[in-house]
């Protein structure tokens, strides 16, 4: 594929163990998001889904194998991605509209210029009128709108998401979810989006891939073709939802009766 | 005691009796606060000549007296000057060291490998044994106090900063590297801001050791200063000019502890929570 803005090639994973020696984490993984898809990561826990998103953002470089952005080898800090965090990690001390303008000023921007586009963000994720509240006077929701705005601010193409609403409550999830919907596709931008979510992998991502469990290969690469926009508040009722989720929890479920009976 | 009094739907006179009610309650605060210390000073000075000498610990009405003659006449200032000197000095280069010191080590694993053992190391050292030598290094004169004062006041700051330092969330300072800090932008945006509250509290906890600092360089050797004022007033029988002493240094260190949490209010004004949070979504 000519136009994958993010890829992986080969990828394997070594972390130092505790009793000296190393620990297998990753075992040859390998997928490509294209340009302006949504591709959602599912695996078991510890199969190293974060660790992808690190190396995605050059803050972790791979044992073996390659990450390549755009056709350019991540070989130090990728600043040409937004990370958003599975806490909200808003600075504590920098009111919101601080936080969200941090990128901006940090990258150069003229004053004026940031003003502007911090409005425009705080309103694109409906938080306009909390510009001077700090991050403890806001709800779990507002942090994770706020992170989210701080991202997308910058306007990067690849945007790395990590469990990032695995924390929140049930309704705000779907609403959050929502969102993110309307959002990435406004933003046009390319989301790799870890989760251990299925319904919420196939909801929201135009291919789901599937990784074993440690050392972690790659199971499967799913297109999910449902039409857009997508109920996430009623699941079932996207025609062609059941095939879907069920394509995926087919390669999943042998993830999960391994586990059971390694008990 | 909250003052939960203003709810929404407060009306306007209800809202003035409420913060009368509040004006009511912080002057009740107070006064409970003073009792005890009134207390004290009312056994004192009945205790004084009743139960035990007056020449062993003079009386309350005594000390007042004695201040306002020490600084009616004069007398004192010299010796407050110099004193004052060598307190804002030494305080001043000690946390500046501290600060320097704690966050190198603080930021870089390798410095504190290597100097970690050696900090900890002089940590343990009883800074006062070092009093006399210090004497001999650094003279008769303020050098000495400054030397001192300022050593006990690096290393409690350099702990609080370099524990400040290494505590910062390693996800904040990898997010802000993908946001586009740069080294400088890290220390300016994260580093220093994320340290405060150790840092602040270090420069709390260091104005009361700065002072011991001080008075012991001068009870060993000095020519002027509030440590000589005392030493020479108990080596008198003069214990009214011992409790003048001490009262103004406990001045002092009110004043500025009164100063530091001023500071540290503004500083953190982040981590103190507003009394209502807005709903969610």
């Amino acid at each position: 594929m000519n136009d994958a803005v993010l890829s992986f090639d080969g990828i394997r994973q070594d972390f130092p163990s505790p009793g000296g020696g190393a620990v297998r984490v990753i075992d040859g993984i390998g997928f490509e998001v294209g340009n302006g898809k949504f591709v959602a990561v599912i695996g078991p826990s510890g199969c190293g889904k974060s660790t992808l998103l690190q190396m995605a953002a050059g803050l972790l470089m791979p044992t073996r194998g390659q990450v390549r952005h755009r056709g350019r080898t991540i070989d130090a800090v990728n600043r040409e991605v937004g990370f958003v965090p599975q806490q909200a990690q808003l600075f504590p001390w920098k009111t919101l509209a601080e936080n969200v303008e941090l990128p901006l000023l940090l990258r150069g921007v003229a004053a004026p210029e940031r003003r502007q586009r911090v409005g425009a963000a705080l309103e694109a994720v409906g938080l306009d009128g909390f510009e001077q509240y700090f991050p403890n006077q806001l709800s779990g929701g507002m942090q994770k709108r706020g992170s989210i705005a701080r991202t997308l601010i910058y306007r990067p193409d690849v945007i790395l998401m990590d469990e990032p609403f695995g924390a929140l409550d049930a309704q705000t999830r779907m609403v959050m979810q929502d969102d993110l919907q309307a959002l990435s596709r406004d933003a046009g931008a390319s989301v790799l989006f870890v989760t251990h979510d299925i319904t919420e992998a196939v909801l929201l991502a135009d291919r789901v891939v599937i990784m074993s469990q440690r050392p972690s290969r790659l199971l499967a690469d799913i297109p999910i073709d449902l039409a857009r926009p997508r109920n996430v508040f009623e699941p079932f009722k996207n025609p062609g939802y059941e095939a879907a989720y069920e394509a995926v929890w087919s390669v999943f479920r042998s993830q999960i009766d391994i586990r059971q009976r390694a008990h | 005691m909250d003052d939960v009094a203003t709810t929404a739907g407060a009306s306007g006179a209800t809202g003035m009796s409420a913060a009368r009610r509040s004006l009511a309650s912080k002057a009740g605060r107070l006064s409970a606060r003073l009792l005890p210390g009134i207390a004290i000073l009312v056994f004192w000075q009945w205790a004084s000549g009743r139960l035990i000498k007056e020449i062993y610990v003079s009386k309350p009405t005594a000390v007042a007296v004695r201040l306002y003659e020490l600084f009616a006449s004069g007398e004192i200032y010299p010796h407050l000057w110099t004193t004052g000197e060598e307190l804002v000095l030494g305080y001043v280069i000690g946390v500046a060291g501290g600060i320097l010191g704690g966050y190198a080590l603080g930021r870089s694993p390798r410095l504190a490998n290597i100097f970690e053992p050696y900090v900890m190391g002089f940590y343990g050292i009883p800074k006062i044994a070092l009093a006399p030598l210090f004497i001999i290094w650094f003279g008769i004169g303020i050098g000495s106090k400054v030397a001192l004062a300022s050593i006990m006041v690096f290393f409690l700051v350099f702990y609080n900063v370099y524990t400040g330092v290494r505590s910062v969330d390693r996800e904040l300072v990898n997010l802000s590297l993908v946001m586009g800090a740069n080294q400088r932008q890290l220390t300016y945006h994260v580093y220093l801001p994320a340290a405060a509250p150790f840092v602040l509290l270090g420069m709390r906890m260091a104005v009361p050791y700065s002072v011991i600092g001080v008075i012991v360089g001068e009870f060993t050797s000095s020519i002027s200063g509030l440590g000589l004022f005392i030493h020479e007033a108990s080596s008198t029988y003069d214990p009214a000019g011992v409790f003048a002493g001490i009262a103004i240094l406990l001045a002092f260190v009110v004043g500025a502890n009164f100063l530091a949490g001023r500071l540290e209010r503004r500083l953190l004004r982040w981590k103190v929570p507003m009394k209502q949070a807005p709903s969610d979504i």
